[in-house]
């Protein structure tokens, strides 16, 4: 769409959310993410391109202990959180994914309504005082992820009667009606169709205004229309990461260019 | 700032290292949750415990049985008149009675009691199993031979801690002073305990003597109404699935009988029963208790289970084995009769098998199709009368002596589910290593 | 064994034609079996088939009517019925049979010989005491009309068994020797046996349906006849059950659905939430390891067979409610009369039912797709939070179908309750009493000798009847509702 604005797209430097040190993840005796290092800013859309497989939904799982529900996996070196290490033991994963928010590939909508989707954060974080303010929190997500007009009239009908871009936008707003400080999103569009893709990555460059966003995504032309910064996998390993236009133009390793202009993938 | 920020601040620009209040309040509903899980799963194998202690601590004590053993002299003129009068069996007694009066007296044990009191203590089949041997070996006769009988349960009881010199304050038969003796006797070796092969091979015995009852007559009417089942589930079980998973056409028939297939695997095994009592007894004359009936009921009962995991192995044959044989030319019968059902046979056998398991441990049916209420005291003398000829089978045998009065019942009836499980755990046994052994994978 | 004899005859029909069909292709064929449509040993199954199927669909249909022609034929020799009262003609043919048979088997066991049964005479001589000498017992007296009908009867199954011999084996041969003439190198012999072997599966595969229609008509055929004596009114809504032999009896059902919806409720009670948790347990949280141990140790608990609980229930578990619960028991309360209760069987039943939950429950809860968990726990939300908020929603339909089916496998359980429920029908509130069952009473009604003209006999049926189709209406309605849940997952 605007592919032309990225190479004077200013990224301004943002203060830090993420860092990555030295990480490495294993499924078993498989060696899946190898001594990744990322700074990942705040207010940002940070993209991570890359082959399947090379261990870009791995990485973004381990950013908010999703891994952990897998039995054999198992994660090394140190992800900070605001200089915290979220995997330091005392830390509770509960309270961790509810300030790192995360949206999947497939949408998911509970069996519930509309209302009770949305409501479901809210409540067990204990964020609404009262029944008001749960509305208020139901509609301004609505509102934020674009589908308040949409479904106003029947937030007691289930969720899973939408669409399948209405859902995705539905579990958008989901997550952000918990208020998190970090959006992850595992290859939103992949099951969506060109319009609401479309309508999607519209809704990622807004909510940049309030969350840091890490979106994962299979697509090249995603990338480079909805991130700033843009980090390359490629087997496991980190390649290539730096400003989007940056990457996209003037790629500095050879396997990032190769995957660029579509000679491996 | 935009307002979530601020809310995020609200809520606390909380250190991740810091459970708040009420992150603990929900970790706490979450231990608690987890705890109900492990409380239940607790729960029951508590109940599995209890059961499988129950069943051993009840029914180990039915494998060994008090004997005494008593030197009897054969004397030909006893024998001889006891043969030629009425009552054969209590001339025998007599004879019995007066080498224990003998043998206690010789063993310096002291006591008032005469011949025929003592001799209470005894097995009412002691008479019986002397004039057995003096028959099978008149030779003998004129020898001293030393006999071991069963003494009588309540005997059996006192040593074995279910009898007390209390309970027997109504007997008719023993009092406190038979015991008396007892203890004496099993000092010097006369009266013991021992491994009871009777109790797995003999036959059921009547109400008043439980020390001769065994296991052996049901458990062949278990035997022939499981060849019933075996011969004529698996070829129909078979033939069904092979039918429905191969060829069935997609039509209403075919609908019906699938639906019909899963409700008969939930009908009440009892309804069964029903159907075996109106069926083969009422209309079809067959005769009742016999094991046939009980293997045709168990048959049509068994049918579904066996049904459902052939259809399972049948499936489990992936497609391009009756692609490659149709390729070569052959019919489709001829490629599911060459290809697909020797590869789908472990797994067809393994689920014949878990059937029979559960058609040997049912009960229901075989009390309307009056497999109880008798004492199976006949072995079946040859393969038809087997069939035929009335007789019990394991679970019956149980539920018969759970329901007689003399609580030496209860023990046997433990001691019958032990044998009744050792078959189930073989027969599963089996049909894991059938599984393990001829387990593909595709 | 005429009957035996006939079947080997058959074979060896059948093994004949084979062999001479096998022949005939090949020779017909000039001795290369390549030039034969077929390969050779499908002609001779082609021409044992035509020797078998129209001789045995003869014998069997020999077989049926058979009886029904003599008891027709015999039935104008009862005259002491009124011919409209066709229950009691019934009863008198029934017996007929039975004296018949009897005497045949007395032949048979050489108590007595055909001339001597010619020379019987009904009022002299002891009938019932020679057949009870062979096993068959007779319910009524002997009468000379009665013994004159089993005599005619003897005799014309006598004749009908000879008749029968002859057509089945002249049938058998016909039938192979048209097969054998029919036999040319371009007939198509396989596709003929196989839409044979495939009318002999669709065949085996109406076994199913047949057993059903069984099933229902022998219910159906048994409660008309019931009805016929006793009120289907008092039946259905009588509050006493006390069966007398000598009749008069009093069969209401209401107590016994009673103590069966009472027990079966103390059982789902104990059943439903240690087979729920533990479902959930072993599915969401259990690691390899105890998963390894307790979902194995909770199927052994369904393998067991229903008598080993039944003894458990009586043996073990009553005598210790009663001692918890009874006169003396270290409760201090006397609420127990008996260690045979509802609360006995109910208890013993829960135990029973609780893998058939947890393994059903586990198998709905997996089928719960892993996204709706991973959108709960993106969100923040700890596992019971997920399992209570969003997987046991999901799942409702099919844990409600889970339990329906376990409370059809309550209602329908029968050695439990024969053992640890008691006997006595009655309409109480205190689970610590004895209560009965439908399964109960109809063991106890069927069980002995059952003469299956009277009403307390045949009152089982009706109570069968009852319990079939409250089982069956569980079981499709549990089928139904689950079969909904998983389409929704597929």
């Amino acid at each position: 769409m605007n592919d032309m604005r990225l190479i004077d797209r200013a990224v301004d430097m943002k203060d830090i959310k993420f860092s990555a040190r030295n990480v490495q993840v294993y499924y078993g005796t498989t060696h899946a993410i190898k001594d990744v290092n990322v700074d990942i800013a705040d207010k940002t859309v940070t993209a991570f391109i890359g082959p399947s497989g090379c261990g870009k939904s791995t990485f973004l799982r381990s950013l908010n202990r999703m891994n952990d529900t897998i039995d054999i996996c198992r994660v090394e070196g140190d992800i900070l959180l605001d200089g915290e290490d979220i995997y330091d033991k005392r830390v509770d994963p509960v309270q961790l994914r509810a300030k790192v928010g995360m949206v999947f590939q497939k949408p998911n909508p509970f069996p519930k309504s509309i209302y009770d989707n949305i409501a479901y954060g809210p409540r067990i974080h204990g964020l609404a005082k009262n029944k008001t303010d749960l509305d208020e929190i139901v509609e301004s997500s609505l509102k934020r992820a674009a589908l308040w007009n949409e479904v106003k009239d029947r937030l007691d009908a289930p969720g899973t009667g939408l669409s399948g871009g209405q859902q995705q936008r539905l579990c958008i707003a989901r997550a952000v009606a918990t208020q998190p400080e970090v959006l992850l999103m595992d290859e939103p569009c992949s099951a969506l169709d060109p319009i609401a893709t479309a309508q999607v990555e519209e809704l990622i460059d807004e909510l940049r205004s309030n969350f840091s966003v890490v979106i994962v995504t299979h697509s090249m032309q995603q990338a480079a229309r909805v991130s700033q910064k843009t980090a390359f996998f490629h087997l496991g390993n980190l390649v290539e990461y730096g400003e989007t236009g940056q990457i996209f133009t003037n790629p500095v390793d050879p396997r990032t260019e190769s995957y660029i202009s579509g000679r491996i993938g | 700032m935009t307002d979530a920020s601020a809310n995020n601040s609200a809520s606390g620009k909380s250190s991740l290292l810091v459970q708040d209040a009420r992150t603990r309040n929900r970790n706490a509903v979450e231990a608690r949750f987890k705890w109900y899980g492990i409380t239940a799963i607790a729960i029951g194998c508590a109940f599995l415990i209890l059961l499988v202690t129950a069943i051993a601590f009840n029914g180990s004590r039915a494998f060994r049985q008090t004997f005494v053993t008593v030197p009897v002299t054969l004397d030909a003129a006893a024998i001889e008149a006891a043969e030629a009068s009425m009552m054969k069996t209590s001339q025998y007694r007599k004879m019995i009675e007066a080498a224990l009066l003998t043998e206690v007296s010789e063993a310096n044990i002291e006591t008032d009691m005469d011949a025929g009191k003592l001799g209470d203590m005894l097995s009412s089949s002691a008479p019986a199993q002397m004039r057995d041997f003096v028959l099978a070996n008149p030779d003998r006769i004129g020898d001293t031979v030393s006999f071991d009988f069963l003494t009588s349960s309540r005997v059996d009881g006192y040593l074995k801690g279910r009898v007390t010199r209390e309970s027997l304050a109504n007997d008719k038969n023993l009092d406190a002073a038979h015991l008396d003796l007892v203890d004496q006797m099993r000092d010097i070796g006369m009266v013991e305990k021992r491994f009871n092969i009777d109790f797995i091979i003999g036959s059921d015995a009547s109400e008043e003597r439980p020390e001769q009852a065994g296991m052996g007559v049901s458990i062949l009417g278990s035997l022939f109404m499981m060849f019933v089942v075996l011969f004529l589930s698996l070829p129909i079980g078979v033939a069904a699935s092979i039918y429905l998973e191969e060829f069935a056409p997609k039509s209403r028939w075919t609908d019906l009988i699938e639906v019909n297939i899963s409700n008969l695997a939930a009908v009440p095994s009892i309804v069964f029963g029903i159907l075996g009592v109106a069926v083969f007894i009422q209309i079809g004359h067959l005769p009742k208790s016999a094991p046939l009936v009980g293997g045709l009921v168990l048959t049509l009962m068994t049918l579904p289970t066996i049904i459902i995991s052939t259809r399972a192995a049948l499936k489990a044959v992936p497609p391009s084995i009756r692609e490659a044989a149709l390729g070569v030319g052959a019919s489709k019968m001829q490629s599911v009769f060459h290809h697909v059902l020797p590869l789908a046979m472990p797994g067809i056998l393994t689920g014949t098998i878990i059937g029979l398991a559960q058609a040997l441990g049912e009960t229901a049916p075989l009390l309307l199709i009056g497999m109880v209420g008798f004492i199976a005291t006949n072995y079946p003398t040859g393969p038809i009368d087997g069939f035929l000829s009335p007789n019990s089978a394991m679970p019956a045998q149980i539920y018969e002596w759970a329901k007689r009065a003399d609580p030496a019942y209860y023990e046997r009836a433990w001691g019958g589910i032990i044998i009744l499980l050792v078959f189930l755990l073989a027969m599963n046994v089996i049909a894991v290593i059938l599984r393990r052994r001829f387990e593909r994978r595709w | 064994m005429p009957f035996l004899w006939i079947l080997i005859a058959l074979i060896i029909i059948a093994s004949v034609a084979f062999v001479l069909g096998r022949q005939r292709a090949v020779q017909s064929a000039g001795g290369d079996s390549r030039k034969l449509h077929s390969l050779p040993g499908f002609y001779g199954w082609n021409t044992a088939i035509g020797a078998m199927v129209p001789s045995i669909a003869i014998l069997a249909g020999w077989m049926i009517a058979q009886p029904i022609i003599v008891n027709m034929s015999i039935a104008p020799m009862i005259t002491s019925v009124e011919a409209s009262d066709s229950a009691t003609l019934g009863l008198v043919l029934s017996n007929v049979t039975n004296v018949s048979e009897g005497l045949d088997a007395a032949i048979a066991a050489g108590a007595i010989t055909d001339n001597e049964v010619a020379a019987l005479n009904a009022e002299t001589d002891n009938i019932k005491g020679l057949l009870s000498q062979v096993g068959k017992v007779v319910g009524s007296d002997i009468t000379p009309e009665i013994l004159d009908a089993a005599r005619a009867s003897r005799n014309m199954n006598a004749t009908g068994t000879l008749f029968k011999t002859i057509v089945v084996l002249a049938a058998a041969i016909a039938g192979g020797a048209f097969a054998l003439t029919k036999i040319r190198p371009d007939l198509w012999a396989r596709n003929q046996v196989e839409s044979f072997v495939r009318y002999v599966l669709i065949t085996a595969a109406s076994i199913a349906i047949l057993t059903t229609i069984g099933i229902v008509l022998s219910l159906i055929f048994n409660t008309v006849k019931f009805f016929g004596m006793y009120s289907a009114t008092d039946f259905f809504f009588g509050l006493n059950w006390l069966p007398r032999f000598q009749g008069e009896s009093d069969l209401g059902i209401l107590p016994l659905m009673w103590g069966t919806v009472y027990i079966s409720i103390i059982a789902l009670l104990v059943a439903v939430p240690i087979g729920l948790f533990a479902a959930i347990y072993l599915s969401e949280y259990a690691s390899k390891g105890v998963r390894a141990v307790a979902k194995p140790a909770l199927e052994v608990l369904a393998g067991i067979p229903t008598i080993v609980y039944g003894l458990f229930a009586l043996l073990t578990v009553g005598p210790l409610l009663k001692s918890a619960f009874g006169d003396g028991g270290v409760l201090g309360v006397q609420w127990m009369g008996s260690a045979d209760a509802a609360m006995t069987a109910g208890l013993v039943m829960g135990i029973m039912l609780i893998p058939f939950v947890s393994s059903l429950s586990d198998d709905i809860i997996n089928a719960v797709p892993q996204a709706m968990r991973d959108g709960s726990y993106g969100l923040g939300a700890t596992k019971s939070e997920t399992i209570k908020q969003v997987v046991l929603p999901a799942a409702l339909p099919g844990i409600v179908g889970a339990v329906l089916l376990a409370a059809s496998r309550a209602i329908g359980e029968t050695m439990i309750v024969v053992l640890g429920a008691g006997a006595a029908a009655q309409l109480s509130l205190n689970p610590f009493d004895a209560m009965t069952t439908v399964t109960t009473r109809i063991v106890a009604q069927l069980t002995g000798d059952t003469d299956f003209a009277s009403a307390t006999a045949l009152v089982a049926f009706a109570l069968g009847m009852t319990l079939f189709v409250v089982t069956l209406g569980l079981n499709i309605l549990a089928l139904y509702i689950v079969r909904k849940y998983r389409e929704q997952y597929e």
